[in-house]
């Protein structure tokens, strides 16, 4: 056994937590704020990977990338949650709408969008959720609807980050009656600087820009916008979910803030109720707990195989890690107030935190969702020691 | 990276689950309650047969992961004999295996054994030990009986060292506890599918499989902690005692989790003495509270962390 994931990942991690701190200034709390530096942070953030060839470093050497490991994306996950998710809405372009396209795109397609997801200089947004299309997302309305032209789309999607910054829309939308649902739906690739197309910010408690309305009336699309096969874009919903198996590393961000609380709080630790700091240290071992079972995901994907219940179960422990660290780093700031200037900001990213992570058993698939896949995989099939 | 036992390990577990199975399975434990005089050698000849007591966890990788994967299968069985204790002995003391204790409240499912075994503290004292008392009957005592604990070492000198002694009971102890939660899971599952209430099997209700998941993620995180303290111990990390206790606070707390969930989807036949999680169940009480429970071993671990943390991906950065 070997639990390290050797020398040059700990490199690139060391790389990566340099340009952090050199491009990324320490009161940085994520691009979507309703300051506008924030944004342009992480617009040049990008930039900088790029130019360093790291945004896309997962990617395939012949689309700019240089095919990185597993473990080197793993860290890049790590690191980038764990710092405010310095690339902004970025990640989404890298992470599962450029491999899309490489996949299933024509070569126009390649060559229009690709270049400048690698460059760090577009923002893409996924237009799935509608209003009444939430964890049963087949049950989708938005109709692209064919005329001699192409297709007319009107419809609402909902929930959709990044909305009001975004360049493009991986949108999906009915394009046909199948015997089953799922059947039907095709994904188009849309500009978002299109006048059919409106957005309305829908304002939160977790924060502003992170989700939106958007609306279609009688938006143009034609055959070049189309992704993959007419009626088939299930199949590709499938694909981008499968990319977004392990999903953002929450617990790195928790792992981050657990291990410097004690930092953060000085003198004022050793005060602190002894049950609380029994917390806090339980909260860590559940911390590694969630890192260690994304590895169980990711190394069982290494190995060309999919099991649904070690990610539907990391799902489940690394969002339930995300809200309950919330409270214990909480508890911890509203007893022993960090005080100075690295004091104040770490009671901003734990206010952050916590506000963030009542989304996290609802955002990316809802807990209960992850409770039904992994119920369906236990019953069928008994689990083994692996 | 390499998350997963040897193939080897792995294979020599099935063949000790195989075995066991073979020597009687879920019996093994019924008649060495009834008999506790008979409880070494319904396992013990087994477990000899595969040339488990030659194994030496502390001599190499794969024959600590070997060991790791036989006290999983142990568990599986709840197998009525302390494997992980016996596999743990010090090389250079005459004894039959090693318990982790308490200096306050030392015990151990030793009752009925003849040994002589000895006893190592949390903080690295070693000592001989004796059974307290006569043995109360195992139903009610799952063969834990009071130790007196005589000194071994003359100086606390080598304490510190000893450590390693305790990581890997620690260690060991949880992989057994694993075996348990893998075999109470699996009965649970049998179970669900089988039972049919309001016309319908139980694992059909919502209710039922959210219950289920939420023990499922527990038993899964203690495989993935136990391979972690394994490695630890393995590559003689100086983390690898707090990383055992990380694994054994996890392992209790879920232990609690699953089996609650366990004896509830079971129902009132989850209690009784023909279902084979009550077994199980009882005699996974002994691994949960000792040599601390889930308070006791919180304390110990939060006191070892202190303010550094525990030992990932962001120990030793400065918060700046």
């Amino acid at each position: 056994m070997d639990f390290d994931m050797g020398a040059d990942v700990a490199r690139l991690r060391r790389t990566l937590r340099d340009l952090v701190e050199e491009h990324v200034p320490p009161d940085y709390l994520g691009a979507f704020t309703h300051d506008p530096a924030d944004l342009d942070v992480a617009q040049r953030f990008c930039r900088v990977l790029a130019d360093s060839g790291l945004l896309c470093l997962a990617w395939p050497p012949e689309f700019g990338g240089r095919g990185a490991s597993l473990w080197e994306q793993t860290a890049v996950r790590e690191e980038m949650w764990a710092h405010h998710e310095p690339r902004g809405a970025q990640y989404m372009g890298v992470n599962w709408v450029g491999p899309t396209i490489m996949r299933h795109g024509t070569e126009e397609q390649k060559a229009r969008h690709l270049p400048p997801i690698a460059a760090g200089e577009v923002i893409w947004c996924q237009g799935f959720s509608e209003p009444d299309a939430g964890s049963d997302l087949a049950s989708l309305r938005t109709a692209a609807v064919r005329d001699d032209a192409g297709w007319l789309v009107n419809g609402q999607k909902i929930w959709t980050s990044y909305a009001t910054m975004a360049q493009w829309c991986f949108l999906l939308a009915r394009t046909s009656k199948g015997e089953r649902k799922q059947q039907g739906l095709t994904v188009f690739l849309v500009p978002m600087s299109d006048p059919a197309i409106e957005v309305r910010p829908i304002p939160t408690m977790i924060g502003p820009h992170h989700l939106n309305e958007v609306f279609f009336t009688d938006l143009r699309v034609t055959e070049a916008d189309v992704l993959g096969t007419v009626d088939e874009g299930w199949a590709l919903v499938q694909e981008v979910l499968a990319f977004e198996r392990v999903g953002i590393a929450r617990y790195a961000r928790c792992e981050r803030l657990l291990q410097a609380a004690p930092g953060a709080v000085g003198d004022a630790w050793a005060e602190l109720p002894g049950e609380l700091r029994g917390r806090w240290a339980r909260m860590l071992v559940h911390a590694r707990r969630a890192r260690l079972l994304a590895y169980r995901v990711i190394a069982t994907q290494g190995a060309g195989r999919v099991r649904p219940v070690d990610s539907a179960a990391y799902r489940i422990a690394v969002t339930r890690l995300d809200q309950e660290s919330a409270e214990v780093l909480t508890d911890i700031v509203a007893l022993a107030p960090p005080t100075g200037v690295a004091g104040a900001r770490f009671q901003r990213e734990v206010e952050e935190h916590a506000r963030y992570s009542v989304s996290a058993t609802v955002a990316s698939g809802s807990i209960e969702m992850q409770r039904i896949l992994l119920a369906r995989a236990l019953l069928a099939n008994p689990v083994t020691a692996s | 990276m390499n998350i997963d036992l040897s193939d080897e390990a792995l294979e020599y577990g099935r063949t000790a689950q195989a075995a066991l199975e073979a020597a009687g399975g879920d019996k093994l434990l019924e008649d060495a309650e009834l008999e506790p005089a008979r409880r070494a050698s319904l396992v013990s000849p087994v477990l000899a047969e595969l040339g488990a007591w030659e194994l030496d966890p502390r001599g190499s990788a794969d024959e600590l992961e070997a060991a790791a994967a036989l006290c999983r299968s142990a568990g599986w069985w709840a197998a009525p004999y302390p494997v992980a204790e016996r596999l743990c002995r010090p090389a250079d003391l005459p004894v039959d295996g090693q318990v982790v204790v308490t200096g306050t409240a030392p015990a151990a499912p030793l009752a009925g054994l003849a040994g002589p075994w000895s006893a190592v503290t949390l903080d690295g004292r070693r000592f001989r030990v004796t059974p307290r008392g006569p043995a109360r009957p195992p139903r009610t005592s799952a063969f834990v009986t009071g130790l007196d604990l005589t000194p071994v070492d003359a100086d606390a000198d080598g304490a510190a060292e000893r450590l390693a002694d305790v990581t890997l009971g620690l260690v060991l102890g949880c992989w057994t506890l694993l075996g348990m939660l893998d075999r109470a899971m699996a009965l649970t599952r049998a179970h669900v599918l089988e039972r049919q209430q309001f016309g319908q099997p139980l694992a059909r209700f919502q209710g039922v499989q959210f219950q289920l998941t939420d023990a499922e993620v527990e038993r899964a995180g203690v495989a993935e902690l136990a391979g972690y303290a394994l490695w630890s111990v393995q590559a003689r990390r100086p983390e690898a005692f707090d990383d055992a206790l990380a694994l054994r606070l996890g392992a209790v707390e879920a232990a609690e989790t699953v089996f609650r969930i366990c004896h509830q989807l079971h129902g009132a036949m989850g209690f009784c003495d023909e279902t084979t999680l009550s077994w199980v169940s009882r005699y996974s009480l002994p691994l949960r509270r000792l040599p601390l429970g889930r308070a006791g071993t919180e304390d110990v671990l939060t006191r070892r962390l202190g303010r550094r943390g525990l030992d990932g991906l962001f120990a030793g950065e400065s918060f700046e």
